[in-house]
């Protein structure tokens, strides 16, 4: 029921026109989101993360070591709609007696149309569909032979809105997203070489969602109150992310489990990219073992290169506004 | 691999030289804060040059009724003469255009007196 909520949701995202222009990277009135390490954040943008590195230690029993180190480019062909591609090579270091893996897990796009834009509120919503292409990664690192589909729903909010004498709360944000993957494949039969049995292993379809709390000093100087911190500090917004899969169906012989990760962490935003650092917290064994960490370096491209490559292939706002319409 | 990181010195030694987007640095009076003398022009200062004839400010009183006699924008910064301020909350909106097309926009309070 409501992955066909969700569904509908997509569809009609989509074939809604654009509500507003959508600014360069997250803006969304005075409010910058800025770019998420574990969850996608709710704007189309020119950008590239390059490198986002990731070490952790697996869910499986025994525990093996996860090294990620992955590349995605985001491009806006309209104001509001945006395509970005992504790959992770993947380090396996596995316990005593098997043998240690490295490769490519499968190549990954995603189609968004940012579709609500509402500076006063600074409130943004964005849907879209995100691809994983099976058979294009390596098996020995977990990537499937079968393409699976997610469509999501992302969303931001500032809150500076909220009445002048919330004081600093007024410089704390939220965002979100919402997906349910879907599978190309119900499940893969093989055969036991020694029983000749059928094996069926299933591919459950997942509800995939999650959500940051970030607060923005640079909102809070520039928006609410000046307290003459150093540059470094107001330049700095802390987050907690929390990324969470959980099985919705076709789920037959797994166990019916939520996993996921909570990630509080930091994130350094300069004039022309941000750096990210969060420590990788599992929320129960069957999600990891122990505290891994990611760092990555987002680069902004409609800053580094803002009359060629950082801006959507076709634009609608050519020419900006005048301030206050004066 | 290599090949990925030479491209990513190249793309941070361009960024050296880009513009982005224009960020309040600082203002008088300061964002937030409280003054005993009314003045008589705020001044908002940047991170980036400004286009003036697509940048601007103004300035409002609690009720919301504009108190700034025009604005001046000159380089980083923009220059808004106010009315005689008497005390009370008043707001500040801006909205500018950086010289490498972005658009950005803020608002703030300060009060006078109390």
């Amino acid at each position: 029921m409501f992955s066909r909520i969700l569904c509908a949701a997509f569809g009609l995202a989509l074939v809604l026109g654009p509500s507003g222009p959508a600014a360069a990277h997250c803006f969304v009135g005075a409010r910058f989101l800025p770019a998420t390490l574990a969850i996608d954040d709710p704007c189309v943008a020119d950008e590239l993360s390059l490198p986002t590195i990731a070490r952790f230690d697996t869910g499986d029993d025994p525990s093996a070591r996860q090294l990620d180190i992955s590349a995605e480019y985001s491009k806006r062909i309209t104001d509001t709609f945006g395509v970005s591609i992504g790959r992770t090579w993947t380090n396996l270091s596995q316990p005593a007696g098997m043998r240690d893996v490295s490769g490519f897990q499968n190549w990954e796009t995603t189609f968004k149309h940012q579709f609500l834009t509402d500076a006063a509120h600074e409130f943004v919503m964005s849907a879209g569909l995100s691809i994983e292409w099976g058979a294009t990664g390596s098996p020995d690192v977990g990537a499937e032979r079968f393409s699976t589909l997610t469509p999501t729903v992302w969303f931001g909010k500032g809150f500076g809105d909220l009445p002048d004498n919330a004081g600093v709360l007024r410089a704390f944000a939220v965002t979100g997203q919402v997906g349910y993957s879907i599978p190309t494949s119900s499940q893969t039969v093989t055969v036991d070489p020694d029983s000749g049995l059928l094996n069926f292993e299933f591919h459950p379809q997942f509800w995939v969602y999650g959500g940051s709390l970030q607060f923005s000093f640079p909102y809070l100087k520039s928006n609410v109150i000046d307290l003459g911190f150093p540059d470094f500090v107001n330049r700095l917004i802390p987050i907690v992310e929390a990324q969470f899969q959980t099985p919705a169906a076709n789920n037959e012989g797994n166990p019916s489990i939520t996993t996921g990760t909570v990630n509080p962490g930091v994130i350094f935003v300069a004039d022309t990219f941000q750096v990210g650092l969060e420590a990788i917290i599992p929320i129960n064994r069957a999600s990891g073992t122990g505290v891994g960490a990611i760092v990555q370096l987002h680069l902004y491209l409609d800053d580094i290169f803002p009359t060629t490559i950082g801006r959507p292939l076709f634009s609608s706002t050519p020419t900006p506004n005048k301030p206050f319409g004066g | 691999m290599h090949k990925f990181f030479i491209a990513l010195v190249v793309l941070l030694l361009g960024s050296a030289a880009a513009h982005a987007h224009a960020y309040l640095d600082h203002a008088n009076p300061r964002v937030g804060s409280t003054v005993r003398t009314a003045p008589r022009q705020v001044t908002l200062s940047f991170s980036q040059k400004l286009e003036p004839s697509f940048s601007s400010a103004q300035v409002t009183d609690a009720a919301g009724a504009r108190v700034d006699q025009g604005a001046r924008v000159s380089g980083m910064q923009i220059n808004v003469s106010v009315k005689p301020l008497p005390p009370g909350t008043y707001r500040v909106h801006w909205k500018v255009l950086s010289v490498d097309t972005h658009t950005t926009e803020g608002n703030f309070t300060f009060r006078v007196g109390q």
